[in-house]
């Protein structure tokens, strides 16, 4: 009764009935005394505010944890787009590889015949000039219907 | 500054804006963290646990119902939390230190603190050696200046009980801050 009295708890008959009470009770005019005292330490109390920066930690972590559901919820698509990833994976890999296979063979038809005249010629006009080491390499090697 | 109303932000949270919740936590984050403080008594757990309270907010904000206002919800989930610390932090210490119940402490008696004019250090030692229900119920009332039916509703428990636990938790403070 003391602790609700204090707190202003009682309604306005049981307040009355102790405002009359507490005058002839020692007893509980000590009690309501030290619950006052103690009212008055907590009163006094440091309060203590928040860290500084404690909310954009908060914030901070809110992110995080958005951010790890979100790859989390990637991490498991369907099996069938997996699948489907793979194999879109493996014809790209294999029109590189034909593709790549193709224009080289088209390649090697067309320098075989210049590359042995190019490489021994120092003339950057003429590729094979008559008294060069490509021009006597090519006059050998010509066919022999042609001397 | 404008005011803005609480259910406005509560609104334009469930609406899918960020900015309602920042409001939300600038405006409470003050008596969260000064609630953990005195339930838990250490800065860095206090401030582990407040932080605690607002992902749990956020997480469960759209479902709040304005039948209660949102601080004494917000009181409810730091109340859960916090319980929750006790028990993890009494189960790590169990699990540290076994055998040393009968080792004498050295941490001073809150009449002692008290004594030396430390009123805020007497004052949370003294609730460091109260039963966690007890503790709780007498934070609220003095130090959050919650009325009983707040804290009834924080605590999930009815007035009658709020009442008890109240005068208890004042009765045993009082024989262990003898000097008052």
């Amino acid at each position: 009764m003391v602790s609700q009295y204090m707190d202003g708890e009682l309604g306005p008959d049981e307040k009355k009935d102790f405002d009359s009470h507490i005058q002839s009770c020692a007893s509980c005019r000590e009690g309501l005394e030290e619950i006052r005292v103690l009212h008055g330490l907590f009163a006094s109390a440091e309060r203590f505010p928040a860290p500084y920066g404690f909310a954009t930690r908060v914030l901070a972590n809110l992110e995080e944890k958005a951010g790890s559901r979100l790859r989390s919820l990637l991490s498991i698509r369907p099996l069938f787009l997996r699948a489907a990833q793979a194999a879109l994976a493996l014809v790209i890999m294999t029109v590189g590889i034909t593709s790549g296979n193709l224009l080289l063979a088209e390649r090697n038809d067309l320098i075989g015949q210049t590359a042995v005249q190019e490489t021994f010629s120092l003339d950057l006009f003429q590729a094979t000039p008559p008294d060069s080491i490509g021009g006597i390499y090519n006059t050998l090697m010509r066919p022999s219907h042609e001397k | 500054m404008t005011f803005i109303n609480e259910s406005d932000l509560i609104e334009r949270f469930k609406k899918g804006d960020p900015s309602a919740f920042e409001a939300i936590l600038l405006r409470h984050q003050d008596r969260i963290y000064n609630l953990c403080r005195y339930m838990l008594h250490d800065p860095q757990n206090a401030q582990d646990a407040a932080q605690d309270v607002f992902l749990k907010a956020y997480r469960s904000l759209k479902d709040f119902r304005p039948d209660s206002a949102l601080y004494t919800w917000l009181y409810r989930i730091a109340v859960n939390t916090c319980l929750d610390y006790m028990r993890k932090l009494r189960r790590e210490a169990i699990k540290r230190e076994p055998l040393t119940e009968d080792v004498p402490s050295d941490e001073p008696f809150p009449e002692q603190l008290y004594e030396s004019g430390k009123i805020t250090e007497a004052l949370q030692l003294a609730l460091q050696k109260l039963p966690e229900k007890l503790r709780m119920a007498i934070v609220l009332r003095e130090i959050e200046d919650l009325s009983y039916e707040e804290i009834a509703e924080a605590l999930h428990a009815s007035t009658g009980t709020v009442k008890s636990r109240i005068s208890r938790a004042r009765e045993q403070l009082r024989h262990l801050l003898r000097k008052i």
